[in-house]
């Protein structure tokens, strides 16, 4: 009996208590903070890292979802229409979810999707033909389907859900085909539409006067929604990115601020109405989407606690709002910036001229796709910082007159980067100031997401296909693995009978590693 | 696979129609720019002058040079390369359009080679010891790129300038590697991985080495070539060389 209980002090002292462990959205909670309270996986012990199991797809491209856990079962959603129902103890398949894609799809980036939401036992994720699909997580059985908008006017849906009470939210892609985007919410129950808020307003509609008064530029207008937003029950608001302008580098047919593209827009979860949108980059020339985790959490200003939504732009600034009023509240910048002196106490860039896209091309920093991309972020409160990747470098932006076809891409021109290696890092932020804590430097441009855990730990993965783990206190790069292909999406965490688990994707299979028993 | 599809549900009409429609329409020709731009840069540069993929200036085309072949091409893909098909995506106008820019984008005449491709061969194996590294057909060395195609690939101006200023326009990933390990060695080579926690490297004797970074004191790349310059030889010398790279079709 002694001898026991000696064993069971030992074994908590070596394991520490290990609760079960869930992920159930996207960000791991609805303020999108990709931070676990599991710390048996830490500093001191994650040299010893170990694989538990490897599942592959079978399915080529980019793996960009974030996999769910519940129950006994990993839930993930894969490129081209898939999804897989897995065994957490050894990987291996339950279910598999696969739909044909009508032929004549038109992707910018990949027939990727970037995850399931989940209530009760039901799962929702979006076709990349633009459906939004409800399924019975125990058998992947189709319950309904409905279709968010025609793809043959060049939407694409890639964005992983949420649940909103009885509502799925979702965004849409497709600002580089001359599309006009918008935020949709659906019910759970029987997938009808709700709401749907125009991210591109209308003539006479509040910021319409920010488009052409003539024309088609609206129509046209970009501000796509490709990246989960966040949930703020207590306002009752939801948080969503918006994306580029269309299109995306000529200006010159789309004069005024073009909202509300490249902004952060909070909505009434009820009745998708706006109760406040900031713009980062009004008339955006350089395809800096905002559509970058919107997360949300508390910061110290002045003393005093405020409710914040803070965002590492794709235009180079780390911004804080109040996520009531949608006030700035700290901006600064966290790579290089060439194309603004600053922001002004509103939060509007300075401009800096002789930065904007032309047909002979102007040099400017960040370079295309931005410092930071959409790639999810993660935010500890053990740390209080805040963490991200960046692309750190510069490039030369052209513009060419084009015309517009339906569906078809519609950027007006592009970037170049030449003779130069592009750099990148992944930097720790302190969410109150937007002072950079540390940087870790990489030799590419990064690739994976973030995940913080309570180890004191933060793992990431790179395009050359390594997982790895960095000191959340400095950035010391602590334990990798070589996985063979690149991980794009972020690492998770979850914990099962006493162990901690941490699943990654890399090329097209998934792997989880845990300590050895 | 869909671009097949695409054209066999056209008829030979309807595409000559849209090819005399736009090819050689200098607005369409702009049009085409501005989707090159965007498509085709990132490979073939931004003056569709060549980097990854071959310069489409000289008015040699890999695949043939009539009009049909370039819309063959830009739509199918070629299979074996990293060239991919757009007929799908693009639809059949946009494949012309892609095409008319290439004609106004191809009006320059190729530089005529004025060197001697015979002595020029003799320079390459004895003299210029080009072949220590370049790979020709069966003969030559691992470290350079491979040559056995350099005339298909490359511009006549690409290959004059590389001769004289090996670091203008690096071949993707020749890059330079310096290792300098724990106890003060310092290896030198050409990149062939360079990561985040790695490095691996051929050196001029053709062997690779492989560190990782944990376990050296530095591991930098400099966009630098390893290739000595022939800045020093003779006009006639140097134009001799080119005039046998230019004749490298790939015929081994």
């Amino acid at each position: 009996m002694r001898m026991l209980s000696l064993f069971v002090v030992f074994a908590s002292m070596a394991f520490g208590q290990v609760k079960d462990a869930d992920w159930l959205t996207y960000g791991k909670n609805l303020s999108g903070w990709r931070y676990s309270e599991l710390d048996q996986i830490k500093t001191t012990n994650v040299k010893s890292l170990a694989l538990e199991w490897v599942f592959q797809t079978n399915i080529l491209g980019k793996q960009e979802t974030t996999p769910l856990v519940k129950g006994n079962v990993m839930y993930v959603t894969g490129p081209e229409n898939s999804a897989f129902a897995l065994d957490l103890t050894t990987g291996r398949q339950i279910w598999k979810y696969s739909k044909n894609m009508p032929p004549g799809v038109n992707a910018c980036c990949g027939l990727v999707n970037r995850g399931f939401a989940m209530q009760g036992d039901v799962l929702f994720k979006v076709n990349i033909e633009s459906t939004l699909v409800a399924l019975d997580s125990k058998t992947g059985s189709v319950i309904w389907e409905s279709t968010i908008d025609d793809y043959k006017k060049g939407y694409t849906a890639t964005v992983a859900p949420i649940v909103v009470k009885d509502k799925v939210i979702i965004g849409i892609a497709g600002a580089e085909f001359g599309t006009r985007c918008f935020i949709d919410a659906y019910d759970v129950k029987t997938g009808k539409r709700v709401w749907r808020f125009w991210t591109v307003p209308g003539p006479g509609e509040f910021g319409g006067e920010s488009w052409p008064k003539d024309g088609k530029a609206y129509e046209r207008g970009g501000g796509s929604t490709w990246v989960t937003g966040t949930y703020d029950p207590e306002l009752n608001l939801i948080y969503w990115g918006t994306g580029n302008p269309g299109p995306d580098m000529n200006g010159d047919v789309r004069p005024g601020d073009n909202l509300f593209t490249c902004s952060i827009v909070a909505l009434d979860a009820d009745t998708g109405q706006r109760k406040w949108h900031f713009q980062f980059t009004p008339h955006d020339v350089h395809d800096w989407d905002a559509t970058e985790d919107p997360v949300l959490l508390d910061i110290d200003q002045n003393g005093k606690k405020v409710k914040a939504v803070v965002m590492a732009n794709r235009n180079g600034f780390y911004y804080a709002l109040d996520r009531a009023t949608g006030k700035l509240l700290t901006g600064k910048p966290y790579t290089e910036v060439s194309w603004a002196k600053g922001l002004d106490a509103n939060g509007r860039p300075i401009l800096v001229p002789g930065q904007d896209p032309t047909p002979t091309g102007n040099k400017a920093c960040p370079g295309g796709g931005g410092g930071h991309n959409w790639q999810p972020t993660a935010y500890s409160p053990q740390t209080n910082l805040y963490y991200f990747s960046s692309t750190d470098g510069c490039h030369t932006y052209y513009m060419t007159n084009q015309e517009y076809l339906e569906g078809q891409w519609y950027q007006a021109s592009t970037f170049t980067g030449e003779g130069l290696f592009p750099k990148g890092s992944i930097v720790a932020v302190n969410p109150a100031t937007g002072d950079v804590q540390w940087r870790w430097k990489m030799v590419s441009p990064p690739s994976g997401g973030m995940l913080a855990t309570a180890g004191g730990l933060v793992f990431s993965g790179d395009s050359f296909g390594y997982f790895f783990a960095l000191d959340a206190k400095t950035g010391k790069p602590l334990w990798n693995k070589q996985l063979g292909g690149t991980v794009i999406n972020a690492p998770m965490t979850w914990a099962r009978a006493g162990r901690q688990f941490v699943t990654v994707a890399a090329g097209g299979a998934f792997f989880t590693f845990a300590l050895p028993k | 696979m869909h671009s097949k599809v695409l054209l066999f549900a056209l008829t030979l009409p309807a595409l000559l129609s849209a090819q005399n429609r736009i090819v050689g329409n200098a607005a369409e020709a702009e049009a085409g720019r501005g989707l090159f731009r965007i498509v085709c840069a990132p490979c073939h540069g931004i003056q569709a002058k060549g980097g990854r993929g071959p310069d489409l200036t000289t008015g040699v085309f890999n695949s043939g040079n009539r009009d049909e072949d370039l819309f063959r091409v830009i739509s199918q893909g070629v299979s074996g390369t990293e060239m991919p098909g757009y007929g799908v995506r693009f639809g059949t106008d946009n494949i012309w359009r892609f095409v008319a820019y290439l004609r106004s984008a191809t009006n320059r005449r190729a530089v005529a080679s004025v060197g001697n491709a015979t002595a020029g061969e003799k320079l390459f194996w004895s003299k210029g010891a080009c072949g220590q590294c370049h790979r020709v057909g069966q003969r030559g060395g691992p470290m350079g790129p491979d040559l056995t195609r350099a005339g298909r690939k490359r511009s006549y101006e690409y290959l004059r300038a590389a001769l004289t200023d090996p670091n203008a326009e690096l071949t993707t990933g020749y890059y330079k590697i310096t290792v300098v390990t724990r106890d003060g060695k310092t290896i030198s080579g050409v990149q062939k991985g360079f990561d985040n926690f790695s490095a691996q490297l051929m050196t001029v004797d053709g062997v690779i080495h492989s560190f990782l970074r944990e376990n050296v004191q530095s591991c930098e790349r400099e966009y630098v070539s390893l290739m000595p310059s022939y800045k020093s030889w003779s006009e006639t010398e140097l134009n001799d060389i080119v005039a046998f790279l230019v004749t490298l079709r790939g015929d081994l």
